[in-house]
């Protein structure tokens, strides 16, 4: 239990500062800067408080706004994405996940991709509609949610090839 | 009263997370409404602090480019020193810069840039400490930036004249024509000039300038040249597209300009036409 907490304590801050001191400075064309923190939204482990995983996630998406001045557009996309996760969860591994003791980390990487994939679809299209802000864009917003949630894809797939334990086969 | 508890008891996540959710989408709407009654913003200690740490990273890869600009702008302003001095030649009266000049100038460097989104700020290193207030106008050494909106007392927030909310007043050089200059978005290179009368003479390649009816600038500083122009609003008025001289995506030593006349000027302009 004490490592799991103290795991999910530094994923929370490693996250944060990787985000703002490295990623965020990428702008690859000018506008893309892949979102890594929502590794931790993904890897949040499955039997939790429910609350107090909605408020983490709406404390991280708060801080980043500080940073970028996006008003609440992160905090709202992450929370977003914490409220939303059982679903996606169910959609990935099943409706029996609940029972496994599902550690998100350990499960094989093509279902692990998919929900990842999922969960970045979600969190942009929301981010990318509250930054916009505008019902005449929504092409635009699309195009930003698409671009940027590629290269999200490809940085969160790198980290996690990085820090994802073997299985054993 | 029993079945309320049980209600709120049995849907505690959702209304949390629409709780939340509120709350996130009135910092958004805040940001996205023009001025500083933001209450997420990155002009804090703690934020602007972390920011000043990553920007003394950053900084080591720019220094080349920065001197070059540096160079640039000394050339420049030497060149205008030789002008002025030139035209003093034989006067008596030998102060170039007398105390009576309307405007301060203070020097500051820029922690945070955005460029790409609709609406972008800009962070600065400096803040009330050092005098700053809200509504003075920030120039770099190529042309205007933005206006300040918020401060703490070591660092400040400035509204990018990449921003779909600031508009700013504007001048066609050498003529009384002014207009209102915007950004439409997507391209930090470019900005349009809106509002200017169909009699107006715009010729592609005339330099524009901030106006006389700015409180934030002074007069005659550079923005761009016009690109192309297009009568809109059944021809009644021109829409100019400019292109910038500044580049926006490259910022990193920032002045910060201090009108002394801007209470007087706002005193005149509300004046009703009764009193």
């Amino acid at each position: 239990m004490n490592r799991t907490l103290a795991n999910n304590i530094l994923r929370f801050a490693g996250l944060l500062v990787l985000q703002i001191f490295l990623f965020d400075e990428i702008d690859f064309l000018g506008f893309i800067d892949p979102m890594i923190y929502i590794l931790f939204i993904v890897l949040f482990p499955v039997e939790n408080k429910r609350w107090s995983f909605l408020l983490l996630a709406f404390g991280l998406g708060i801080i980043l706004d500080t940073f970028q001045n996006s008003g609440g557009a992160h905090a709202a996309a992450a929370l977003t994405v914490a409220f939303t996760r059982p679903i996606w969860l169910r959609l990935v591994y099943g409706e029996s996940y609940r029972m496994k003791n599902l550690k998100v980390i350990r499960t094989p990487i093509d279902r692990l991709l998919l929900f990842l994939t999922l969960c970045i679809l979600a969190h942009h299209l929301v981010f990318f509609s509250l930054i916009i802000f505008n019902s005449s864009q929504i092409l635009y917003t699309i195009k930003l949610t698409l671009s940027v949630g590629l290269a999200s894809l490809i940085a969160n797939s790198l980290l996690l090839s990085l820090f994802k334990p073997r299985v054993k086969t | 009263m029993q079945q309320i508890i049980n209600f709120l008891i049995k849907y505690r996540n959702l209304l949390l997370y629409l709780f939340l959710m509120v709350a996130a989408v009135v910092f958004t709407v805040q940001s996205h409404d023009y001025h500083r009654n933001t209450t997420i913003h990155s002009s804090g200690n703690i934020t602007g602090s972390i920011l000043l740490t990553k920007n003394s990273f950053y900084d080591y890869f720019k220094l080349q480019d920065q001197n070059e600009k540096l160079n640039q702008e000394n050339a420049s302003l030497r060149m205008r020193l030789l002008e002025i001095s030139d035209t003093l030649l034989g006067n008596e009266t030998t102060f170039i810069f007398p105390d009576s000049i309307p405007y301060k100038i203070f020097p500051a460097r820029v922690i945070k840039n955005d460029y790409y989104k609709p609406d972008n700020y800009i962070t600065l290193d400096i803040g009330t400490d050092q005098g700053i207030e809200i509504d003075m106008g920030v120039i770099s050494s190529t042309g205007i930036v933005g206006v300040i909106d918020h401060s703490s007392n070591k660092f400040s927030r400035v509204i990018s004249i990449l921003n779909s909310q600031i508009s700013l007043n504007a001048q066609i050089k050498g003529t009384a024509t002014i207009g209102s200059l915007k950004w439409a978005g997507n391209d930090p290179y470019r900005m349009s000039l809106e509002d200017v009368p169909r009699l107006a003479r715009v010729t592609r390649g005339d330099t524009i300038i901030t106006g006389r009816q700015s409180t934030m600038f002074p007069p005659d500083i550079l923005i761009g040249v016009i690109k192309d122009a297009q009568l809109v609003e059944n021809g009644s008025r021109y829409k100019i597209n400019v292109e910038l001289f500044n580049d926006m995506t490259n910022l990193d030593y920032v002045n910060v300009i201090k009108n002394r006349d801007i209470m007087a000027l706002k005193a005149i302009d509300t004046l009703g036409t009764n009193e």
